[in-house]
């Protein structure tokens, strides 16, 4: 049975590796500084205690005021499952450093945050929107991206630079 | 005349129309003469936005949503989620509705692999009779689900708390069945298959991954165990009673496109094992706890993950004490194990690539969401 880490014994890994790296911890989740978490999630991974080496799971979260990336990380020798989450606060232009240079597997889930939710994430080799179009109005996933009833019109039209479709005038036939 | 012969970088799209990709996605290779040099991916033909729509819907709605992401396992789908609910909200699936689920699971996955060691064989080369095989044994375990279900493909079967309705009298006959055809079957397909000279030249020594390699990009399923790593979720971390059948867990040695092939054979076998246990052994009881239909789980935060014929399928929830998750994102095994199709394409020809695309088993609706 795969263990699942609490928040303070994830903390305690990060912790023991490298000094000053979290910031705070919840039940299930560590939250790591911005500015150690490549450095934090290289020395896991490397370290034989943690062992942290398979990036499973990477998403963005958006709580109106700031959004949180979250990733699972899992052992295999270990067999433990951690959960770590960094906060991007400024919401014009969300940046936290990306795991690619040290999780190869990071780089499409990266894309698909930076495509839905718009977070930037620093020295990546090639963010682009991996699902979407370039060009694409808004960020989708963001809770103040209109929803369908009500907000966004279906059809071409709410699009910039595409000309809103004319309808055919009604015919009444008496 | 010299001997040398000038060539230029040249790009080729491989799809979106095409049936090697297995849906609508594009591979943009830059060729040099017949040598892939680069290869990029386009994808997003399908994307449909599942996970925005699910925030607008209540749980109970959001079942089928999961059916449509990997079409060809939708049974799995439906576990998936519906675990990560239960952790998230804490509750319990009696017994009987556990054992439906594995067997419902490893029908799928028997299904999806008759589907992807058939479509593998296409890409090949050995064009149409293996992918006839494997859809012939396919078509049984449709009708199996259309008896307990009613649908073939997009079942909708997996309900918060359990499955959505019992198991009728028609099936176990119909399930001992295809258990007894199926051992025959892998042994016709291997046969056909794995000792074939072209077959074994197209796919030994193709797309190598080493187990370092495999594990750096995320990769999780045959795709992992092909390259030498014995993990399974089923076996590390068991759901639904998994840890009381006795099964193994194939894995491949050189990381190639062959044993990825050998591994999902051999996943086919261990699949009948673990029906026959579960049918042998299928509790009576309840299938299903009673969960309000406006589930609200409390305040917080689940991933749950299985083992879909693909890989590590995993949901991970944020709940606000609403009606309807407050996030809901899919970890996408086929999205998730192309993160290394650069690595295994770059220097083959381009015969090579549409053999690893194959040996990968891509899903595009799971791909794009």
């Amino acid at each position: 049975m795969t263990r699942e880490l609490t928040g303070s014994e994830a903390a305690a890994l990060a912790e023991a590796l490298v000094p000053g790296s979290v910031d705070r911890t919840t039940e299930t989740a560590c939250y790591l500084k911005p500015d150690r978490l490549v450095e934090t999630l290289r020395a896991l991974r490397d370290d034989p205690e943690a062992n942290l080496v398979h990036l499973t799971n990477l998403c963005g979260v958006d709580y109106w005021d700031h959004f949180e990336v979250v990733y699972h990380i899992q052992s295999f020798e270990k067999n433990h499952l951690a959960c770590f989450k960094v906060e991007a606060w400024d919401r014009e232009k969300p940046e936290v450093p990306s795991v690619t240079p040290v999780f190869h597997g990071a780089w499409m889930q990266e894309c698909e945050a930076y495509d839905l939710f718009g977070i930037q994430f620093a020295g990546h080799p090639n963010l682009y929107r991996i699902l979407l179009w370039e060009g694409y109005p808004g960020w989708p996933l963001r809770k103040d991206f209109l929803a369908m009833p009500g907000g966004l019109q279906p059809g071409l039209g709410e699009f910039a630079g595409v000309a809103r479709r004319q309808e055919p005038p009604v015919k009444v036939i008496e | 005349m010299s001997g040398v012969i000038k060539s230029e970088p040249f790009v080729i799209n491989i799809g979106p129309q095409h049936p090697s990709t297995h849906g609508v996605f594009r591979i943009k290779a830059t060729v040099d003469g017949e040598k892939v040099i680069d290869a990029e991916m386009v994808m997003g033909y399908l994307h449909r936005s599942m996970e925005k729509l699910a925030e607008e819907r209540t749980y109970t709605q959001n079942i089928p949503f999961t059916d449509r992401t990997d079409y060809l396992s939708s049974m799995s789908n439906n576990l998936g989620y519906c675990l990560a609910v239960e952790k998230l909200a804490g509750i319990e699936v009696p017994p009987r509705g556990n054992a439906i689920r594995v067997i419902m699971a490893e029908l799928q996955r028997l299904a999806s692999h008759c589907m992807a060691v058939g479509a593998f064989a296409n890409d090949t080369g050995a064009w149409q009779t293996p992918v006839m095989w494997a859809f012939r044994e396919r078509e049984k375990i449709l009708d199996i689900f259309e008896v307990t279900s009613g649908a073939r493909l997009t079942c909708n079967y997996m309900r918060i708390g359990g499955v959505a309705f019992d198991l009728r009298p028609e099936f176990e006959p119909m399930v001992r069945r295809v258990l007894r055809d199926f051992p025959p079957f892998i042994d016709e397909m291997e046969g056909l298959l794995s000792g074939n000279e072209i077959f074994i030249a197209r796919t030994k020594g193709v797309g190598v991954l080493t187990p370092e390699m495999a594990t750096n990009a995320s990769l999780s399923g045959p795709m992992l165990r092909g390259s030498g790593i014995a993990w399974d979720i089923r076996k590390a971390d068991p759901y639904c009673g998994y840890e009381q059948y006795d099964f193994d867990i194939p894995i491949g040695y050189n990381g190639d496109s062959y044993d990825r092939f050998i591994v999902r054979l051999e996943e086919m076998r261990q699949s009948v094992r673990i029906i026959q246990q579960a049918l042998d052994g299928l509790p009576g009881g309840p299938f299903r706890t009673e969960v309000p239909l406006a589930l609200r789980p409390p305040k917080g935060e689940a991933y749950a993950r299985i083992e879909s014929p693909r890989g590590e399928l995993g949901y991970y929830l944020v709940s606000d004490e609403g009606p309807s998750p407050y996030r809901f994102h899919i970890r996408p095994p086929s999205f998730i194990n192309l993160s290394a199709l650069k690595e295994m394409t770059v220097g083959g020809t381009v015969a090579d690539a549409i053999v690893v695309l194959g040996s990968i088993d891509i899903v595009v609706g799971e791909i794009d969401r």
